[in-house]
């Protein structure tokens, strides 16, 4: 039997999307499928995989995560969806799940990845920015019309919005910097 | 980083060290370190997967050739690899030593 949920996460909820997706393993569906706010279940046998997500470093058409994807697989870990460079992976709950050897080295890359794919993403919207802005310094320059209100008012929204969003990633990336810090505290006491 | 003394190698790495005296690939690493740790040590295949490309980059270990067909990869360690584990053997013998010395 199958089903289809379709339920939004934010990338800071990544968290809770993988403990949902583990509890539903728990109660027998297993995800088979996943892309942006779509999942895809299978009722199967409690409990039989366990999921997780990952981000990878580069696109995943790269050689880089090509090899990393077939090492997964050789030793039992599936990729059972994906979402830009957000994989979801499972292997069975009987051999050992993922549990990393390292926590701590762990949690620093994880959550290194996630500072960097905000930064990214961030850097990414200041250009729009400056773009909507230059957009607006051009109109103010050219005959007063209908069209040039127009791009004026979208020029406008789209700074507007973009700060908004930019502004808006400051509380979680504060957040994580707290947690690296944390993090690398325990790395003056073990590995 | 060139710097291969007074290094304090991870478990993963020393125990991935010492299974490729002879030539294995990722999954046998596990099977191996997981037999030789008496089932206390599951290497997780993303912390295998790291320690080998560092260990790489750091020419402890090398890539066999391998056949086209075959997307499995095969590793060996490398003289320089082997010289880093007899350090860190050495450092390991000196704290067994002293922890035996003060606790009887």
């Amino acid at each position: 039997m199958k089903k289809t949920v379709r339920k939004i996460f934010f990338i800071w909820e990544y968290e809770k999307e993988e403990q949902w997706l583990n509890a539903k393993s728990k109660e027998g569906w297993q995800l088979v499928m996943a892309t942006f706010g779509k999942y895809q279940f299978e009722s199967g046998i409690p409990d039989e995989y366990t999921y997780r997500l990952e981000l990878l470093d580069k696109s995943m058409n790269s050689t880089e995560s090509n090899s990393y994807l077939n090492f997964l697989q050789e030793t039992g870990i599936e990729m059972v969806g994906k979402c830009k460079q957000w994989i979801y992976l499972r292997c069975k709950t009987a051999d050992g799940g993922f549990e990393p050897n390292n926590r701590v080295l762990y949690d620093l890359t994880h959550l290194l990845k996630i500072q960097e794919f905000i930064s990214t993403t961030k850097n990414r919207l200041v250009a729009f920015i400056a773009i909507s802005i230059c957009g607006l310094l051009i109109m103010d320059h050219l005959e007063p019309s209908n069209l040039v209100d127009f791009i004026k008012g979208f020029c406008t929204g789209i700074a507007l919005s973009t700060s908004f969003i930019s502004l808006a990633f400051n509380p979680f990336s504060r957040r994580i910097n707290k947690r690296v810090k944390k993090v690398i505290k325990e790395l003056y006491t073990c590995e | 980083m060139n710097n291969n003394e007074n290094k304090v190698l991870t478990e993963a790495v020393f125990y991935t060290l010492l299974a490729l005296y002879s030539p294995l690939h990722g999954y046998g690493i596990m099977q191996e370190t997981e037999r030789m740790s008496q089932g206390r040590l599951k290497l997780a295949a993303g912390t295998l997967y790291g320690a080998i490309s560092t260990m790489l980059e750091k020419e402890w270990i090398k890539a066999l050739p391998s056949e086209e067909e075959s997307r499995r990869k095969e590793y060996q360690i490398t003289e320089l690899g082997k010289t880093v584990v007899k350090a860190e053997l050495a450092r390991l013998e000196e704290l067994v030593g002293n922890g035996k010395l003060i606790i009887k």
